[in-house]
């Protein structure tokens, strides 16, 4: 239900930004340049990773490995914070080259989007912290909260890949 | 009015309090996040109460907020900023209600209660729920655009911001708000339906007429709500293609509106009915819905629309079918569960005071509205009257002013009756109304877990003579076998 509920967010902000690049005959708008592809490309790989770690954790816990468990949970989250410095390094290449927030609409779409994406990522590392905390055989319930989590933490990946696709990509 | 009251009010206190009752449940399914969304929507109402104290003053783009006016052009200062900011709040309040009505309402029924046995509060809140977490992050998203577009310098929503770089669109508002901003209205209505669906059935001890179809309906009104929403920007000069199509949505809206409509008189009609208040208020809501949905046609019709929009007639459609329906249908709830909640009865007479007063007031107020708006008295302006031809209106929107007054004085009876029944009212059987939904199964008020033994529910909720009954009672409680031949 929550994940149908953050689908709308980015998916009205998509919408958003399909007007306005279908209204425009160029893009990036004249005089801006695209954004290499370095940063964006590390952030997906990055991400993606997170992902496939974090889907190891809800096997380690079924068979109550709760050692693997907290690594491959740890690993998820070192993941997830150099994903956010990532983000901060596309960020300041992008002011370097001169595009900065009130640049006009072509990086308003682009820092915009990603902000509010990291704000959620954000919240994400806030729950897989607050997972590892409970992490424990004591914890009832712990499956499908591990499982909840999981979701949502594959649910950034996802969105960060549409995004991947339609702001750097194409 | 919208943020502020309906919401809290028909899908915050009514939701919370009946959905549990009324599907034999002891609790939401999410307490925590219940009692998150309250505090949001409190943090909220402070945000928004404090922006009145900013040295430019406070939001002033109307609940619409459209752009250029609610960027930092049309509105300098932080007062716009804090609006944006208290909606975000309140839709994050809203979202986390919605997650947990919609999980409650599928997961905690009572064994036995399919979702026809549902009573059709229930099923009003539920729909709006599942509307409500489906289309306030939309708003969310919009109102977030504008935040970057006031505090961080985005140009989402600028025109023609930088002549090189690109420009955003100001009308880009107006659809991702009215994507948002048609569900939400029938989000408003929803709750009110269903508690109207259900009191007439109560009050006339007759089922309720088609209880299924209306259910039904309510459902298909929830999904065409979302292809709408176009008809709120007639005057946009979007392809006349468009606004055809947006108006035959519209039209087919009005379908099932007028299903569940018959399925009300239907429910009335040679019923046995007791004029006690909640069902007087009920009779009010079946006729101020009536005529504002009517009302409704002649805005859904782009040809008038172009003529009506903006105009005072809008104010008195939407009036009618939000405000005095939900208000009326809001104080038929507060008056049917009160003896539930506190236990104890309100007083009929200043009850019945109260409905007479408000009602014809309230028809005075929006009606005048109606009539004023047809005579081409714009909204939103400061001194309508520079316009000589306006001036003639003058009557009849002082007419409306005092109704106004006349409406206002009239809730003073309300709150009187309330906090004097609250204090020293008659103390109220278990079942003051004899009706048979699981709420009234239990004590008045309710113990804290509500039901000791989680109910067994074997027949619906508007099972009323039966003629094979042969208790006295001419009604069924849920937990009771249907009485057979």
């Amino acid at each position: 239900m929550v994940l149908i509920s953050g689908s709308m967010l980015f998916a009205t902000l998509l919408m958003g930004y399909s007007l306005f690049r279908s209204s425009s005959s160029t893009w990036p708008p004249e005089g801006i340049q695209a954004i290499s592809m370095g940063y964006p490309m590390i952030s997906t790989a990055t991400i993606l990773l997170s992902s496939w770690f974090c889907s190891r954790i809800r096997g380690n816990v079924a068979v109550n490995d709760f050692r693997s468990a907290k690594m491959n949970l740890n690993t998820t989250l070192i993941l997830g914070v150099l994903f956010m410095f990532i983000q901060t390094l596309l960020w300041n290449e992008m002011k370097t080259s001169g595009l900065f927030i009130g640049s006009g609409i072509f990086s308003s779409v682009v820092y915009g989007f990603t902000w509010i994406h990291a704000a959620h990522v954000i919240s994400g590392l806030l729950v897989l912290g607050w997972l590892r905390f409970v992490l424990r055989p004591a914890t009832q319930n712990l499956g499908q909260k591990v499982l909840n989590v999981e979701k949502f933490w594959h649910f950034l990946g996802v969105i960060w890949l549409i995004l991947f696709i339609s702001l750097f990509v194409i | 009015m919208i943020f502020y009251a309906i919401t809290p009010i028909l899908i915050g206190s009514f939701g919370n309090y009946c959905i549990p009752l009324m599907i034999g449940a002891r609790d939401m399914a999410f307490p925590l996040l219940n009692m998150l969304s309250f505090w949001f929507a409190f943090a909220s109402g402070v945000v928004l109460l404090a922006s009145l104290c900013l040295p430019l003053g406070a939001a002033a783009g109307a609940w619409t907020s459209y752009p250029t006016l609610s960027t930092l052009i049309g509105s300098p200062g932080l007062g716009q900023t804090f609006w944006c900011v208290a909606i975000f709040l309140l839709g994050i309040s809203s979202t986390m209600g919605a997650v947990n009505y919609v999980t409650t309402v599928i997961t905690l029924r009572a064994p036995g209660m399919g979702y026809f046995d549902m009573p059709l509060t229930v099923w009003g809140l539920w729909l709006t729920a599942i509307l409500n977490a489906i289309f306030v992050p939309v708003l969310g998203a919009g109102v977030m655009l504008l935040i970057l577009d006031r505090v961080f310098g985005t140009t989402f929503f600028l025109a023609g911001a930088s002549a090189t770089a690109g420009s955003g669109d100001p009308v880009l508002f107006q659809h991702v708000f009215w994507i948002f901003g048609h569900p939400e209205v029938y989000i408003l209505i929803l709750p009110a339906w269903g508690i109207v669906s259900d009191l007439l059935s109560f009050f006339a001890r007759k089922p309720a007429f088609g209880a299924k179809a209306t259910a039904l309906a309510m459902t298909s009104i929830s999904i065409l709500s979302t292809l709408v929403y176009g008809h709120h920007m007639f005057t946009t000069q979007m392809s006349p293609l468009l606004t055809q199509a947006f108006m035959t949505m519209t039209m087919t809206i009005s379908i099932p509106s007028a299903i569940f409509f018959a399925n009300w008189l239907g429910t009335i009609w040679k019923g046995s009915i007791r004029f006690d208040s909640p069902m007087l208020f009920s009779l009010g809501v079946v006729f101020v819905f009536g005529l504002g949905g009517l009302t409704g046609l002649h805005l859904g019709t782009t040809t008038t629309d172009l003529y009506l929009h903006d105009t005072y007639f809008v104010v008195g459609h939407f009036h009618y079918t939000m405000a005095a329906s939900v208000l009326l249908g809001g104080y038929a709830g507060i008056y049917f569960w009160f003896p539930k909640m506190f236990g104890r009865m309100m007083n009929e007479t200043l009850a019945k005071i109260h409905f007479w007063g408000t009602t014809i007031a309230l028809n005075g107020i929006f009606f005048g509205m109606l009539m004023i708006g047809y005579g081409g008295m714009h909204r939103r302006t400061y001194n309508p009257f520079v316009y000589e031809s306006l001036t003639k209106l003058i009557p009849i929107n002082t007419m409306v002013t005092w109704s106004a007054i006349i409406m206002g004085a009239f809730q003073i009876v309300f709150v009187y009756n309330f906090l004097k029944s609250l204090m020293s009212g008659e103390k109220a059987p278990q079942n003051p109304w004899n009706v048979g939904t699981l709420e009234w199964t239990i004590s008045s008020p309710p113990p804290h877990h509500n039901y000791t033994e989680i109910p067994v529910v074997r027949c619906g909720p508007h099972e009323f003579g039966n003629p094979n009954l042969k208790t006295g009672r001419d009604f069924q409680y849920q937990t009771e076998e249907l009485v057979e031949g």
